[in-house]
């Protein structure tokens, strides 16, 4: 089972050095956990990012297998997506975050979350 | 299978809380039973292992002697429990006393273990304020009457609360190994960090089990919920719907309820406003299956 409040710390300690938003989404786009300035702000963030995710995993899957890392590069800041298990995991950063850090932390994150939150699902 | 024996002066109140706990009768519609002729049997399946056969046993004189007299071992054999309905309206108090006693000497020499219940039902009709004091004169005089056997009382209406509690204690002390069932709610209370869960039979709504961190003070609040959600569900029935899962969230709490196992409804009640719905959820998911296999494994013995 999930302890909502413990994820939430996981994901409050990576929600550092110009990291917005770090947000834990089922594949429906709804939040699970998350570490963000407001409510409003991660449920933003949560139903674009899933929308984007099953959008580009309809169109990858075939060739390449499936979708494992989603870099979006905005106007207002930086987005690392990933997959742990079978939830989401979205990391939003300032624009003067460097790709290569919030790639980091985002696989730093899974290797975390992947074991623990696969035992769940997997139950 | 087990026997229950539900008995009490003729228009006490037997065949309607009957029909309101396992017919799904709403309770002005008992004003459209009639009397109950001899005994009616009925086949209950709680829990999917848990058989109950209820023997409503019509209350007028002509059956209640025939009961003590020449049926006296087919009905009093056996008997696991004995709910005995008192109308709290009753003129007679002395005759209801009478058939009572009557009734336990039967019971000591046939099923000398089986648990007794006394209801005192029709509280609706006695002023407020008078309630207490008669309830607890009642109380009194049953206990002393019924030595040497233990006997547990409670107040009921069917037009409250009440009447599910009384149920649900009933059917709690039916129910085997139910501090298993607890220790496990316990678990999943506290890692999903919930204020509490109840558990609920899935056809009757009463309450089997419940675990709580964070207490309510509502002492009345299990029995609401049940005679709520019954309700609820029979309006869903009549537009053609069945009942699945509700969610209801406002700033301070989120409730949930939910299907479990084949056999039960959960609610998890949640105070804290971070803690997500789909997180729950999920939980909820995770637990079903969870407690799908504990009551496989009562199922097998």
């Amino acid at each position: 089972m999930l302890k909502p409040k413990l994820i939430s710390q996981v994901l409050q300690q990576a929600t550092t050095g110009g990291v917005k938003a770090t947000i834990l989404l089922n594949l429906e786009g709804s939040l699970l956990a998350f570490a963000a300035q407001s409510d409003r702000d991660a449920r933003i963030y949560g139903a674009l990012t899933s929308n984007i995710w099953s959008i580009y995993s309809k169109h990858v899957k075939t060739e390449t297998g499936p979708l494992s890392f989603l870099m979006l590069e905005c106007e207002e800041g930086k987005v690392a997506v990933s997959m742990v298990s079978t939830m989401i995991l979205c990391l939003v950063a300032q624009e003067d975050v460097e790709l290569g850090i919030l790639k980091a932390k985002s696989e730093a994150l899974t290797r975390h979350l992947e074991a623990p939150l696969s035992r769940v699902t997997g139950y | 299978m087990k026997k229950i024996l539900l008995m009490g002066k003729s228009g006490s109140g037997k065949t309607s809380m009957r029909s309101i706990i396992f017919s799904n009768y709403i309770a002005r519609d008992t004003r459209r039973l009639g009397a109950t002729i001899d005994v009616e049997h009925s086949h209950v399946r709680l829990l999917g292992n848990l058989r109950l056969n209820l023997w409503d046993c019509g209350g007028q004189e002509t059956f209640m002697e025939n009961y003590f007299v020449s049926q006296r071992d087919h009905i009093f054999k056996n008997v696991e429990v004995l709910i005995y309905v008192f109308d709290v309206e009753s003129r007679d108090i002395e005759k209801d006393m009478h058939y009572y006693q009557s009734c336990l000497e039967a019971i000591m020499t046939n099923s000398k273990d089986a648990k007794i219940f006394c209801l005192i039902h029709k509280m609706d009709l006695v002023q407020e304020d008078q309630r207490d004091r008669i309830y607890n004169e009642r109380v009194l005089e049953l206990q002393t009457r019924s030595l040497p056997l233990q006997v547990t009382t409670f107040r009921t209406s069917i037009w409250d609360e009440t009447l599910y509690k009384a149920w649900s204690s009933i059917v709690y002390s039916l129910i085997p190994n139910v501090q298993l069932l607890e220790s496990h709610l316990d678990n999943f209370c506290k890692i999903c960090e919930a204020d509490e869960i109840v558990l609920f039979e899935r056809m009757t709504f009463l309450v089997i089990a419940h675990s709580t961190r964070i207490d309510n003070g509502d002492v009345h609040r299990f029995e609401k919920i049940s005679n709520i959600i019954k309700q609820f569900k029979l309006s869903c029935s009549r537009t053609q719907g069945s009942f699945q899962s509700m969610e209801v969230r406002h700033a301070n709490f989120a409730g949930f309820i939910d299907y479990l196992t084949n056999n039960t409804y959960v609610m998890v009640i949640m105070s804290d406003p971070t803690i997500q719905s789909a997180a729950t959820q999920m939980n909820i998911a995770v637990a079903r299956k969870h407690f799908e296999k504990l009551e496989g494994a009562q199922f097998a013995k």
